[in-house]
């Protein structure tokens, strides 16, 4: 069924639940499994430091994330591939989905507060319209 | 008597409430003070007092610094035809084409095509490291070009800020005069002071810096020059220095974006009419585009000459076409010494952001070059350069 799951990580509590979700799968079905953690850069910057700083500030919240994920995997006998990548979450997601042949992708439900999701946008339903893959979404 | 506390506590609000919205919304911090400015201006007639002035003032300066400090002189030595060539086109041809079309087709008094020219000239190089670290251009030497290419366009755009308008007289010759002399003395000076008076509470190698530039710039406003030329030179002149004592920079920023720089965009958005936006839009659209069109007139054909690939040199090209902080510092100059009014300043500052977000998002869309960004892992496996 699904050889190569990817599942995208932002550090959020639904997140972790995706990922949980993952590894099971991924065990279930002896699957490759990877995650994908993106450090979000300021759209239209006015300085260097302003995206550098956001690339710093970034890893040094999603390193802890990234090393408990692995830690996790590792409790179900799996390894798990991850990568940190800078820029837009659905852009690099969906672009690395596609660039790395991912048959899966997991996302946990929702990432920022409610008000955000019906105001802006969730960047789940954005990674379900756009990602070249199938998408489990996890609640 | 105003309370000076209380408008202190209104300005700094709106400068929380920006950078609240830049991190939710994951936009820089000097477009949403631009944004807020402009709302708290046309709807509150946000009061621009002296103080508010002098805080905006220091803080153009201190950015214009930071910015100078940004540049990697190497790049631009080993490059050097590639990089200079590029990077003067990028200012010459969207200057003198704006300057044109305001003066002979617009009829604008020429002291105003000139502000028109020198604040659609701009270049965005925190837009272009963005977009290139997401892709994973900046690892690359095109990429390094480019940025560096960025610097040499804004270098232009900040002298003939400097000197377009100053007097010409003794006075422009001493401010001449002190600041070549302060550009070669200040990376055999402060080096040597940052090492010897070390880490301190009270902060001194920070204070050296203010004292330079605020002298220089005092020199530059009395011969009618502008206080930014001379920071954006002695960041450049000092970009080594701080690249080895980048803590330094950091508390400099730090200072500068608490409680300065926030003045200056609140200061910029808050000038800009929301009528006039409505009004003016084609005026608008068309200074945008002319922007575009003549980099694009400018850059392209040198791409091609300089061996970038079709895609690489209309990526290039339009990353080039961006523009923020410095068109809006230029924009501020006009209206600040009554060369421009505030309609002919809308018309310009609305048509930096445009430029700061329309070309950004082409390159992004159709014409991002085929190259992937490293992830940490990668990066771990790769050889230091």
């Amino acid at each position: 069924m699904y050889r190569k799951i990817l599942v995208a990580h932002d550090g959020s509590p639904g997140a972790f639940v995706a990922l949980t979700a993952a590894l099971d799968l991924a065990a279930k079905l002896a699957a490759e499994i990877h995650m994908i953690s993106v450090t979000e850069l300021p759209a239209f910057p006015g300085t260097m430091d302003e995206v550098i700083e956001e690339q710093d500030e970034g890893r040094r919240r999603l390193q802890p994330v990234i090393d408990r994920a692995k830690q996790l995997a590792a409790l179900k006998g799996l390894t798990l591939e991850t990568h940190l990548l800078p820029g837009h979450p659905v852009k690099v997601i969906t672009d690395f989905v596609r660039d790395r042949g991912f048959d899966l992708l997991v996302v946990g439900f929702m990432g920022h507060s409610a008000l955000y999701n019906s105001l802006i946008g969730s960047t789940t339903d954005r990674l379900v319209d756009h990602a070249a893959s199938a998408v489990l979404v996890v609640k | 008597m105003e309370n000076v506390w209380l408008i202190t506590a209104l300005w700094i609000g709106l400068a929380l409430a920006a950078a609240v919205l830049s991190v939710r919304l994951a936009v820089s911090v000097a477009l949403t003070e631009i944004v807020v400015g402009a709302i708290a201006g046309n709807l509150i007639h946000l009061q621009i007092s002296e103080w508010v002035n002098w805080l905006a003032g220091f803080g153009a300066i201190l950015l214009t610094f930071l910015a100078g400090v940004e540049i990697d002189i190497a790049i631009v030595k080993r490059n050097f035809w590639s990089t200079m060539s590029v990077g003067l086109m990028g200012f010459f041809a969207p200057y003198l084409g704006i300057l044109l079309f305001a003066r002979f087709v617009y009829g604008w008094p020429l002291d105003q095509a000139q502000i028109a020219g020198i604040a659609l000239s701009t270049t965005s190089v925190a837009v272009v490291y963005a977009v290139m670290v997401e892709t994973g251009f900046n690892r690359t030497e095109i990429g390094k070009i480019i940025l560096a290419a960025c610097f040499i366009n804004d270098l232009g755009t900040v002298l003939a800020l400097g000197l377009v308008f100053a007097n010409y007289n003794l006075w422009l010759l001493f401010f001449a005069v002190v600041t070549l002399i302060v550009l070669f003395l200040l990376p055999r000076l402060v080096p040597w002071f940052f090492e010897t008076i070390g880490t301190r509470v009270s902060e001194p190698e920070i204070k050296l810096i203010f004292l330079v530039l605020l002298g220089v710039g005092g020199i530059a406003s009395i011969a009618k020059s502008e206080a930014v030329l001379p920071a954006y030179l002695i960041g450049m002149v000092l970009a080594p220095t701080f690249a080895r004592y980048q803590v330094i920079a950091h508390r400099m920023r730090a200072i500068a974006f608490a409680s300065m720089t926030p003045f200056y965009f609140l200061k910029a958005g808050s000038l800009v009419q929301a009528h006039t936006i409505i009004t003016a839009a084609g005026l608008i659209g068309v200074y945008f585009g002319l922007k575009m069109l003549t980099k694009f007139v400018g850059i392209l054909p040198l791409t091609k000459a300089f061996r970038f690939d079709a895609r690489e040199g209309m990526y290039t090209t339009l990353l080039m076409c961006t523009g923020l902080t410095f068109g809006t510092i230029s924009a501020l100059f006009g209206l600040t010494n009554h060369i421009i009014d505030e309609t002919q300043y809308t018309v310009l500052v609305t048509a930096v952001i445009l430029s700061a977000v329309i070309p950004t998002l082409i390159a992004e869309r159709w014409f991002q070059p085929a190259y992937r960004p490293l992830d940490s892992e990668q990066q771990q496996q790769q050889p230091a350069k």
